[in-house]
């Protein structure tokens, strides 16, 4: 059986490549220009999650280790996520506009859903290449939910709702779609912390034998360096 | 420790050979600065001989710097591309690489890549050398030309630049391979030893002798040992037919890695038979024809190895007598001293004469490396320049000392003019005369400083000269540039003019003891590698006085008296119940490693119900109590290594090497969350959130952790998982695999030992049904760590949401469909040696072995048949024994799955080879190693666990569609790469959707806190395994 992807996440995973390939720094650049247009408690939570990527995620970590070899960890966006709120109030707005920066400036394209989606979208798209966000109403989401080829879904809603809409992504075959839920629409508890950019990247270990090509120069001048 | 000082008692090597053998080998690892203590008095100058030596030393250096002719090219052109310099190393990079790549297309990328990325014009005109500064222009220019193509303008800023854009490509790739050409032209004294002995006569002419090198990577097949082999008799032959009248003939040095594919401890059967055949007929051919024979040093590991081959090749009939057949010892090996004490020894047992290379050691860094990589307890060569220095007089003193220069005639090879001076004021002191020790130098190297010595003194000089193609020089020339060209270097520092001379003769005692600490501060000692942790500990296999005493520590529990008794252990006690199963080796089932008993539900149960009642506590005592936990249970597995050593062989069927790997994966760990949790964990986080008031968040616990370990790493990923959850505040139920519980069992214990609760940590064993069911249905469970297979990743999940509760974290790793992208700039022999390690080791049962190797078409020919030859050397065999590299596979059912694999594969692709498998075969579960060619990687369903790799070609234009296929697999672990363009290395980096890339070497063997391991996509979930945020995915952040 052939199963046919909506159109949105093929136009995402097409643009998916270019959008993880910025970086953290240029796709925070990107972002920060389109925050103009938002309300202010939408604006403060967008800048919020953009600054701390920009901290957290934005440099090459260079792990210790033997001489003769250069290990490098970054991050790397997930994939196509799509970001919804099954919860209509303003504070669920500035979560929502939270996923949709933070999934977004982790490397990943985004879909939204309905009316207040296509806001967010309206007020990102001329920043960012098309396809990177996009946005489809709201009879449109259960077939994304279903797509195999979703990296995950960023969602404000009760628990209730989390427990059924991770009963439907986990009945899918394919890779282990994410759910990054909040369920705490009020205070937005777990999407305000620092951790929660990293539910949306996946990291990337780079190992290089830098002995392969000029030997190891820098190792023979430690071998006859003054104390 | 013997005392080195005893070494200049004539008596000393009367003492029984096996005597002075024992002092070899326990010096291999030897704390530095004791063992220097006892080697500075032997090297210790009087205040005359200092005197007498410096003046000497100042006298040379500046004769040399007075003659014209005192810089030769080479050293000009290491004074200019100092290694320090970025267009140093790109000079070399492309030395290196340039002419061993046959297609245009990927040449011109290559030095488009090299050249375009560095300041040439700043080394214009630096230098007085022509053979410098045409190099310089030529790279400058040609380097402007492919810095252009990169302009988008197309206005070139001068009427030069317009003149050389209009040259094309191939005139560049043409003027490139001539410039790389000259440079190895520099480097080789002939294509042949014909050609070398022509071009060398200038030098015998003026008192110069020859020692000739044919140029060659170590061989991986038996056919290049062949070769090797030919070469070598062929230059004896024409050394043989050498009629120029010299007092001192030309000798042939040569390498033993070169005439056997497997020189290793591991084969010494094989060394001691069949590489010994080959030498000895090549000595005999040498004696008949009275050429020398040196034999080359080379790595440690490989030294007692090599002195018994001597050994043997010395006391044999054919042999004895001679007195032309030498070798070379390395003065930066500590091992040093007590080798030339028992070559001393053995000649004056035999009553002839050994001629012995001193020389102070090409492979410092390489060796450093090395041990840092595998954990020793220290490095077997000294860590300051100065200290080799040090050692190599020490040597000296003993080589020429009377009672030892009737048994060894010394040559020592130097190009550092204080050692010169040394030397030859030790001679006098010690009543040697000229006939008895000669110098020795590198061709092209040292001209100066030689041509002066050899004008005032009739001492024998000894040129050691490469002769090969220049294809094959490359390998040298690396090492040479990097032993000279570092700005730190005598040679260096000699041409220098501006390096004051009385800074060139500082002697090496006066120096080294001026330092606070004989040990070199910069160079830790591997096993404190880290700043914050301390690094698991692995003896050396190779080493005798290393792996000996281990040897029979594990051999304790290699009998069938052993059998090993698990349980489920529930609240710290063990359970027994009446589903006992018995546990048999892979290798051989007639053989059992114990037994074990597996859990039922209501075990399972009970449990969880203790878990659940233990986590408040535990989830609230201070964070570095839990450490100190980890860190107990790294050390009690260090005291268990012998243990759970036997237990990898008899329970998993894994290799010495593996096995040593797999605990230190998990002392790693242990060690690596430990350290993370005292610095993530043990105080509050304080952020200023998005409406800019300041916050604490403390991360906790979350509960009950379910960790569902796989077999193939039953310690390392079975500790890590465990220790991770605990670390942070979670108690844990822990299900092993069915295949390895009683390693898993033993674990348990020992964190229990370590100081975890009973209550707090459960072992259950058991299959997926009885077991793994209730651990992943049961509402109580708060996360879930897992390794396996995807599908069952998937299972586990549904089962997981199914039950009616909040989504709880799933840290899943899963396969992989892992490839290697060779590019026609890499160097085949390390393309081969890495592959077949990638996709054969641990019979190829670990999660990030090679399944796919993408060979460009242009190079496809060369290296297909390496791999072939390198598989015919591959020791299929029992896990515990030394010689063997591929153990069996888990079970029946895994070898079925392989074996249906490899028969569809017959009919599907091209068999390349095939490994063959021992007698005893059929006893256990082998699966030979196993290699096709294939059209495309979608030729493959899923990922075959084994040792089975498929090669595929590619054209280089389709670089990025074969990217975009092992993207379109799904699948992202890991992915190798094999290329000297840097820029298609970073191509390949950003564009491949995989979690672990490993950029020219093999892709095994992530190192925990260094290579964080883990992947995307169908493989896995993230966070990584020994990364710095694996350990917050098991944990909630909590506000305060």
């Amino acid at each position: 059986m052939t199963i046919v992807q909506p159109i949105q996440i093929q136009v995402a995973q097409d643009v998916f490549e270019a959008w993880d390939m910025l970086c953290a720094d240029g796709r925070a650049d990107c972002l920060k220009t389109a925050l103009a247009s938002f309300p202010e408690a939408q604006r403060k939570m967008a800048h919020w999650q953009l600054e701390n990527a920009v901290k957290e995620i934005s440099e090459t970590r260079i792990m210790p280790g033997p001489t003769g070899e250069r290990n490098e960890l970054s991050t790397q966006g997930r994939g196509v996520f799509l970001c919804t709120s099954f919860i209509d109030t303003e504070k669920a707005t500035v979560g929502l506009v939270g996923q949709v920066f933070t999934a977004l400036v982790a490397g990943n394209p985004v879909i939204t859903v309905g009316p207040t989606g296509q806001e967010i979208m309206d007020a990102i798209a001329p920043f960012v290449a098309e396809g990177v966000i996009q946005n489809v109403a709201e009879s449109a989401q259960d077939s994304l939910i279903e797509a195999e080829n979703l990296a995950g879904v960023a969602v404000l809603c009760n628990a209730e709702q989390a427990k059924a809409l991770n009963q439907r992504l986990v009945a899918k075959s394919g890779l282990i779609c994410q759910l990054v839920e909040e369920t705490d629409s009020e205070t937005l508890s777990t999407i305000a912390k620092p951790h929660y950019l990293l539910r949306f990247v996946t990291e990337r270990t780079v190992s290089i034998n830098t002995t392969a090509v000029g030997g190891n120069a820098t190792l023979l001048e430690l071998g006859s360096m003054d104390d | 420790m013997f005392k080195a000082i005893e070494v200049l008692q004539p008596n000393f090597i009367q003492r029984p050979l096996n005597e002075l053998w024992q002092l070899i080998s326990p010096l291999y690892s030897m704390d530095e600065e004791k063992w220097l203590n006892e080697l500075l008095p032997l090297a210790k100058p009087t205040n005359k001989e200092l005197e007498h030596c410096t003046n000497a030393a100042t006298n040379l250096i500046a004769q040399v710097r007075q003659d014209d002719d005192s810089m030769s090219m080479i050293d000009a052109l290491l004074l200019e591309y100092s290694l320090d310099t970025k267009e140093g190393i790109l000079l070399m990079c492309l030395a290196e690489a340039l002419m061993r790549v046959p297609d245009k297309e990927t040449a011109d990328a290559f030095i488009k890549d090299r050249l375009s990325v560095a300041d040439w014009a700043s080394h214009a005109k630096n230098s007085d050398s022509f053979f410098v500064n045409a190099s310089t222009w030529g790279l400058l220019l040609t380097g402007k030309i492919v810095t252009m193509d990169e302009t988008k303008d197309g206005q070139p800023a001068n009427l030069v630049n317009r003149m050389v854009n209009r040259v094309s490509e191939p005139v560049i790739r043409k003027a490139m391979n001539q410039a790389m050409k000259v440079m190895g032209h520099q480097f080789v004294l002939g294509r042949s030893i014909k050609e070398a002995l022509s071009r060398g006569k200038s030098y015998r002419d003026k008192g110069y002798t020859y020692s000739f090198d044919m140029l060659g990577e170590a061989a991986l097949t038996a056919s290049d040992a062949d070769k090797y082999l030919t070469s070598y008799m062929q230059a004896v032959e024409s050394v043989g037919k050498d009629t120029y009248n010299q007092k001192h003939r030309p000798t042939i040095s040569i390498k033993l890695s070169a005439l056997h594919p497997r020189y290793e401890v591991g084969c010494e059967e094989r060394v001691m038979t069949e590489l010994f055949d080959s030498v000895k007929g090549l000595i005999i051919k040498a004696r008949s024809l009275n050429v020398g024979i040196t034999i080359d040093a080379e790595e440690a590991d490989r030294l007692e190895l090599s002195l018994h081959l001597f050994e043997k090749l010395y006391r044999d009939e054919a042999i004895r007598g001679w007195g032309l057949f030498g070798l070379v010892i390395q003065a930066y090996s500590k091992r040093a001293l007590p080798v030339l004490a028992w070559l001393a020894a053995l000649a004056k047992e035999q009553g002839d004469q050994v001629p012995v290379r001193l020389v102070k050691g090409a492979y410092w860094d390489s060796e450093i490396k090395l041990c840092q990589q595998r954990g020793i307890t220290g490095y077997p060569v000294y860590t300051r320049k100065e200290s080799t220095d040090v050692s190599y007089l020490a040597c000296a003193r003993f080589l020429l000392s009377e009672h030892t220069r009737a048994n060894i005639f010394p040559q020592f090879a130097s190009h550092n003019a204080h050692t010169i001076a040394a030397i030859t004021c030790l001679a006098t002191e010690l009543g040697a005369t000229t006939e008895e020790f000669e110098f020795q130098r590198l061709h092209g190297m040292g001209d100066a400083l030689y041509n002066r010595l050899i004008k005032d003194s009739d001492i024998c000089v000894r040129i050691y000269a490469p002769v090969g193609s220049h294809k094959d020089l490359l390998p040298y020339l690396v090492r040479r540039l990097l032993e000279n060209g570092a700005n730190s270097s005598f040679v260096h520092r000699l041409i220098d003019a501006s390096y004051p001379i009385s800074d060139l003769v500082h002697h090496p005692v006066t120096t080294l003891e001026s330092r606070k600490t004989l040990i070199n501060p910069h160079i830790k000692v591997p096993t404190e590698l880290f700043d914050d942790r301390k690094n698991s500990f692995g003896p050396n296999i190779e080493i005798d006085a290393e792996w000996t005493p281990f040897k029979a520590q594990i051999d304790t529990f290699m009998g069938q008296d052993t059998q090993w008794r698990a349980y489920p252990i529930v609240g710290g006690e063990n359970l027994a119940t009446a589903n006992t199963h018995t546990v048999e080796s892979p290798y051989d089932h007639s053989q059992t490693a114990g037994q074990i008993d597996w859990a039922d539900t209501a075990t399972v149960t009970k449990a969880i119900d203790l878990a659940e009642a233990a986590f408040p506590e535990w989830s609230t005592r201070p964070a570095s109590d839990r450490a100190d936990c980890l860190d107990r249970m790294a050390d009690l597995m260090e005291e268990n290594y012998p243990e759970l050593m036997a237990l990898c062989h008899r329970e998993a069927g894994k290799t010495i090497q593996d096995s040593i790997d797999e605990v230190r994966e998990a002392v790693d760990f242990c060690r690596y969350y430990a350290q993370q949790a005292r610095s993530h964990f043990a105080t509050p986080t304080t952020y200023t959130d998005f409406l800019g008031q300041e916050q604490k968040a403390q991360l906790t616990g979350r509960g009950v952790f379910t960790c569902i370990s796989p077999w193939n790493f039953p310690l390392a990923i079975f500790t890590g998982q465990v220790a991770a959850a605990l670390v942070v505040g979670n108690t844990v139920v822990a299900k092993p695999a069915e295949q390895t519980s009683l390693i898993a069992f033993r674990a348990i214990e020992l964190l229990h030992q370590a100081g975890v609760p009973g209550d707090v940590l459960h072992l259950l064993p058991g299959d997926g049904a009885t077991v793994g069911a209730p651990l992943t249905s049961d509402k109580r469970i708060a996360g879930l760590a897992f390794t396996g297979s995807t599908g069952t990743a998937q299972l586990i999940n549904r089962t997981l949401a199914n039950r009616g509760v909040a989504p709880v974290p799933v840290i899943a790793e899963t396969g992989g469909q892992n490839a290697m992208l060779v590019d026609s700039t890499s160097l085949p022999e390390q393309v081969v040696r890495d592959a077949v390690r990638s996709a054969f080791a641990s019979a190829g049962q670990r999660c990030s072995a090679l399944r796919v190797l993408f060979l460009q078409e242009d190079i496809a020919d060369r290296v297909i048949p390496m791999i072939k030859g390198a598989m015919q050397e591959q020791s299929v065999g029992l896990p515990y024994l030394h010689s063997t590299d591929v153990g069996p596979v888990i079970d029946k059912k895994a070898q079925t799955m392989l074996l249906e694999h490899i028969e569809h594969m017959t009919k599907e692709g091209k068999l390349i080879a095939q490994a063959e498998l021992p007698a005893f075969a059929n006893n256990g579960t082998f699966v030979a190693p196993t290699a096709f060619e294939i059209s495309s990687i979608d030729q493959l369903t899923d990922e075959k666990f084994g040792p089975i790799l498929h090669v595929v070609r590619y054209k280089a234009r389709d670089l990025d569609k074969i990217i975009d296929t092992i993207n379109n697999s799904g699948f992202g672990l890991t992915l190798g790469v094999h290329s000297r363009n840097e820029t298609t290395c970073a191509r390949i980096a950003s564009r491949a959707r995989v979690g672990n890339l490993y950029i020219n070497r093999d892709q095994v063997g992530a190192v925990v806190g260094v290579q964080p391991f883990g992947g995307q996509g169908l493989s896995g979930t993230g966070p990584k395994a020994g990364g710095p945020h694996y350990l917050q995915r098991f944990a909630i952040e909590q506000d305060l």
